[in-house]
């Protein structure tokens, strides 16, 4: 990235540090990868749910306590006893040796768990790992990302390394798999999560071969505490994931066209609000062209205002039916299309004749 | 009846409403002061139920589900690590103590109890028959995130390579099945805790139902047969250097400093 | 309870607006509780499923019950909990290591009989009431936001003075409309209800501390429930404000008999349902769906124009004006024989993708097959020529009225009741041995009874 663009972004971000991103969000970048607004908000390292919450449209995100919990104990109990279950499960699902079982803690450096320390220890580790043939199994390694020009850290559940040289993420997470079956939404999240570590850990060793594009996956089975350990190949959500991340990259453009004096400055005054006024806020998003889609509630901060702000388009009612009226923007062109009252350009021919055809079928119906 | 304390409710749901709100709309700050307004009146209300409960009876509080330990903490660890006869975790430790004695061990008192060893070893070096400590990691000689050992355990025991944490979690098996086969009728919970070493071990017992403690310490010598060589040397080795490099309190409860400044940049 | 598999934390259930049953779990990890409350649900269930047994008819050479049971759940995921819930349950026995009372298996056999009966299409054994609504209304909002029950009942039927719109968008504060569950809102996970089941875990039995925590549990966790309870109610009262279609008598007879037939094994054998169906039932039940699956949308179009409406917007059916008619044309078969064969022509402005030689019908005249013959593109309307056969009586000539008339309004549609045929399969006990030979029941195994539900 050029120092010009940088420099751009820091502006848009104004005098606030940069919102430090993680697997999750870094995974979330994925999902709707045509909005511009979403692109610019994310290199620019903006807080998007402060500043939601600042415009009046507060993301409605949150974890409840009790998931949290369970998902700490799950993981706490298949790492008892020197990895007891994953050695286990891993002999079983990848195969390992019964002299694989050497283990090494990468949460602390002799009681130091400063982000840097540990993340020098993990490489360390990991590029040694071939090398020295002592572990298999790496304990909550601290990964770095860049992102758009920033580094993020990660830290996979367990990196596990075999015997023909490959190293395979393990995720352990706590949703359980019922007769062989599992939330499909929480797996694909749980794909893309890994993936994200798989391209980090691919990264600081330098060599893609080096890290499996197939993940375990370890969670409770039916609806016991028992663990079962799933591969799970992550191939389709690496693509996806490099190319948002060089899309991040190349962001020079969608800034450039961008007002210059445009920020999303966030900076507190005494009373620990932002100083900019909401409205001047709402004015400069408005600057940046969102694209909205139903998905975006579950996936992104911004989603209540840009859902307000698209109110009276078709987008809001779904990609479907976004897709169904090509080149239809808005619901009063949807209607003026099917009662003849406005006149189809070239590119709403075809969807003009679907809503005609349908406004006069349903119309001799209900009349 | 409208009671203070009655009234005292009705102003606690009306906070934990606020705070809901509060947290739903993201505002932190406000949040937080709700929720400690909100304590400040639960415990209010605490005591006037207390009163209320006087009048009727004894109020009951929280109590361990059996009278109070019969041997000091320290010496119900002792015994656990002993027994397991290799550095553990407290879930492990506490697992052992409920699978064969009574009372109960809080896992927060085990936290402090750590920290008491070091204070009192470094008051009165030596004036005690043995020290709960941390074992030690075998590159940085710093404390094992988790491990307790016993002070007069061999160095060499007391630190752990890689290959440590699977040879003494096999070690353990060992020992504990060798227990139950000692003990006349073994409880449920011990076991429980044979099995879930049983069930991780190749070949060691084909179900819970049909476990025996003997195959179980039988498979659990088979594969520690693979790794013990390499362990040994490692471990000899790291605690060659520990009597070389540390101290009488480091040996015992680890180098901090020395260790992350040999790892800096 | 978030994070559980399945884990039940509370439930509002019954027949009666005015009197439900709150059923709790105050502490959701312990397996014992989970029990006690799904025995305190079997109680409920079972009551009303022994409710639907009392009355009966002979239908050929079957004794089927006049009601059937029915559950309704506020949305789809409330239904996979439903299926989950049966799942784990009904494996369970009433000896060994953790035994429970009969009722709990017996609970988990029906509502996995409920779930998997909900699948077939025009069954309304077990209905997400969101999806019922969305059957019959569309809203402004995506699918996403119509899954929310609060949501697309504002949109059907706001409260005085507020618009469906704003009605939708006011369901979505989950402190005004609490989620319609299984999931909680996590604020109250946090802010309410870990503090009232710590208070509960804290206290002694018996001790007033204890009473009181259980009696906060209880209010807060109605709180959480009534409101919704309340929407499912006048979900109904909306739903029931609808004219029933002329075919949903036909559908609930196909209810009732499955009920009946499954009560009957119930007594007769009770084994329960296997984890994953066989190769060769999975194959009959897939080929049943899709058959079932046309007859529905066939029938629901005859019942319902506006459904009708859609199938002419896809080309699929049209409706237009006879132009003329061949009436007593006639046709050597292939037997040789000389037989009625009419022809008519239908002038139509809808879209018709139909190809020449469909076989199509109207839903006016269901009895008698049309296949059509010739298309000819006019610029504005289409002319479809249509071979008539059968539905015209036993002469030569067709009787009165049995064949459409010059200027007749007439539908014709491709998607009718016995349009879908395929291939019968072998009966189950002849499967052939390429195909694993006949199934052998399911017999649970000691893994599924003694799977530990914790």
């Amino acid at each position: 990235m050029d120092n010009d663009t940088s420099e751009r972004l820091r502006r848009l971000r104004g005098a606030v540090p940069a919102k430090r991103h993680n697997a999750r969000t870094v995974a979330a970048l994925t999902g709707n990868p045509g909005c511009a607004r979403r692109a610019v908000l994310d290199a620019a390292g903006v807080d998007k749910e402060q500043l939601a919450r600042h415009v009046g449209f507060p993301a409605k995100f949150g974890q409840s306590q009790f998931a949290i919990t369970r998902g700490n104990a799950f993981e706490a109990q298949v790492k008892a006893n020197a990895f007891a279950e994953l050695i286990r499960l891993l002999r079983e699902t990848l195969e390992l040796e019964l002299n694989e079982v050497g283990q090494t803690d990468l949460e602390e450096v002799g009681g130091n768990t400063s982000q840097e320390m540990r993340h020098i220890r993990s490489r360390q580790k990991l590029t040694g790992a071939a090398a020295d043939g002592e572990s298999t199994f790496f304990d909550h390694p601290l990964l770095t990302l860049d992102v758009g020009g920033n580094t993020v850290y990660l830290e996979p559940d367990l990196v596990a390394f075999h015997h023909n040289g490959k190293f395979h993420v393990v995720e352990i997470k706590s949703f359980a798999v019922i007769d062989d079956q599992a939330d499909g939404g929480k797996v694909a999240a749980a794909a893309t999560q890994s993936a994200v570590y798989v391209l980090a850990l691919r990264r600081l060793l330098g060599d893609d071969d080096a890290v499996s594009d197939e993940v375990v996956l370890v969670c409770p089975k039916d609806f016991s505490n028992q663990p079962v350990a799933t591969k799970v190949d992550v191939r389709k959500q690496l693509i996806v994931l490099q190319h948002q991340l060089s899309r991040l990259s190349r962001i020079e453009k969608l800034v450039g066209e961008l007002p210059p004096a445009l920020t999303f400055d966030l900076a507190a005054g005494d009373d620990g609000k932002p100083t900019r006024s909401a409205a001047a806020l709402t004015a400069a998003l408005a600057e940046v062209e969102a694209r909205y889609a139903p998905d975006c509630l579950a996936k992104c901060e911004m989603a209540f205002f840009c859902r307000k702000e698209a109110s009276g388009c078709t987008a809001t009612l779904g990609i479907n039916v976004r897709e169904e009226l090509g080149g239809v923007e808005t619901v009063a062109e949807a209607l003026g299309l099917a009662d003849g009252s406005l006149i189809a350009s070239d590119s709403q021919a075809e969807a003009a004749a679907m809503l005609r055809t349908t406004a006069e079928i349903y119309g001799s119906v209900t009349a | 009846m409208t009671s203070p304390a009655e009234a005292l409710e009705r102003r606690i749901d009306e906070l934990r409403a606020a705070v809901r709100k509060a947290v739903t709309a993201g505002e932190r700050d406000r949040a937080r002061e709700l929720r400690k307004e909100l304590r400040r009146l639960e415990d209010a209300w605490d005591e006037a139920l207390d009163e209320l409960a006087d009048q009727t009876e004894r109020p009951v509080k929280p109590v361990p589900r059996q009278a109070g330990p019969l041997l000091p903490l320290r010496e119900q660890v002792h015994q656990a690590l002993t027994l397991l006869g290799a550095p553990a975790a407290p879930r492990l430790i506490i697992a052992v103590h409920e699978a064969f004695h009574v009372g109960e061990i809080i896992p927060a008192r085990l936290t402090s109890l750590r920290r008491d060893e070091e204070r009192s070893f470094r008051t009165a070096p030596h004036s005690r028959p043995y020290y709960l400590c941390p074992a030690l990691t075998a590159d940085l000689l710093a404390p094992a995130r988790g491990l307790l050992a016993v002070s007069t355990w061999p160095m060499a025991n007391r630190v752990i390579g890689p290959l440590s944490p699977r040879v003494d979690f096999l070690i353990s098996a060992i020992r504990l099945a060798g227990h139950l086969d000692r003990i006349p009728d073994p409880s449920t919970d011990a076991r429980r805790l044979l099995w879930r070493f049983a069930a991780n071990i190749p070949g060691a017992a084909p179900s819970a139902a049909a476990m025996t403690p003997a195959a179980v310490a039988d498979a659990a010598e088979a594969e520690l047969d693979i790794h013990r060589d390499s362990d040994r040397s490692h471990r000899e080795a790291a605690a060659k250097r520990a009597r070389e490099q540390l101290d009488d309190i480091e040996q015992l409860f680890g180098s901090r400093l020395r260790g992350v400044a040999s790892t800096g940049s | 309870m978030a994070g559980e598999a399945n884990a039940p934390l509370a439930a509002m259930i019954g027949s009666d607006v005015a009197h439900p049953t709150l059923l709790f779990v105050p502490q959701p990890r312990n397996r014992d509780m989970r029990f006690e409350f799904a025995a305190s649900l079997a109680e409920v269930v079972l009551d009303y499923v022994r409710s639907r047994t009392q009355r009966s008819e002979v239908l050929g050479n079957d004794v089927v019950f006049l009601e059937a049971p029915q559950l309704l759940v506020p949305n789809r995921a409330g239904a996979a909990f439903v299926r989950l819930l049966g799942r784990s349950t009904r494996f369970r026995r009433t000896t060994g290591l953790y035994p429970v009372p009969q009722r709990v298996p017996t609970l988990g056999r029906w509502l996995t009989y409920l779930a998997e009966r909900s699948e077939h299409p025009g069954s309304a054994a077990m209905l997400a009431m969101t999806e019922a609504l969305s059957m019959h209304w569309a809203s402004g909002q995506s699918a996403l936001e119509d899954a929310n029950l609060a949501a697309i009942l504002g949109w059907i039927d706001p409260p005085d003075g507020v618009t469906g719109p704003e009605a939708a968008i006011a369901a979505e504060d989950p402190l005004v409309w609490p989620p319609a569950g299984p999931s909680t809102d996590p604020s109250f996970d946090n802010e309410v209800l870990a503090p009232a089941i710590r208070a509960y875990a804290d206290s002694a039995p018996d001790s007033p501390r204890r009473m009181h925590a259980l009696q906060t549990l209880e209010r807060e966790l109605r709180g959480q429930m009534e409101p919704t309870w309340r929407l499912m109610w006048r979900a109904v009262d909306v739903l029931r404000a609808l004219p029933p279609g002329d075919t949903v008598e036909q559908r609930w007879t196909a209810d009732r008999k499955d009920f009946s037939r499954y009560h009957n094994y119930l007594v007769m054998d009770g084994r329960p349902q296997a984890r994953r169906d066989g190769a060769v039932v999975a194959a009959r039940r897939l080929q049943t769906l899709e058959r079932e699956q046309t007859l529905y949308d066939a029938t629901r179009a005859l019942d319902d124009p506006l459904v009708m409406a859609n199938f002419r917007v896809t080309g699929e059916a049209f409706e237009g004006t006879v132009v003329s008619v061949e009436r007593d044309r006639r046709v050597t078969g292939e037997k040789g024989r000389r037989i009625t064969r009419p022809l008519i022509v239908v002038s139509t402005g809808d879209p018709m993708h139909l190809a020449v030689g469909a076989a199509v019908r109207s839903p006016a005249r269901l009895g008698q097959e049309a296949t059509i013959v010739e298309i000819r593109r006019l610029a504005d309307s289409t002319l479809v020529t249509l071979e008539l056969a059968g539905g015209m009586g036993r002469r030569a000539a067709p009787a009165p009225g049995t064949v459409p008339e010059e200027k007749d309004d007439i539908t014709y549609t491709s998607a009718f009741p016995d349009a879908f045929r395929t291939p019968d399969l072998p009966p189950t006990e002849l499967t052939p041995w390429t195909h694993g030979g006949p199934p052998q029941p399911y017999v649970p195994t000691e893994d599924d009874a003694r799977e530990v539900w914790e």
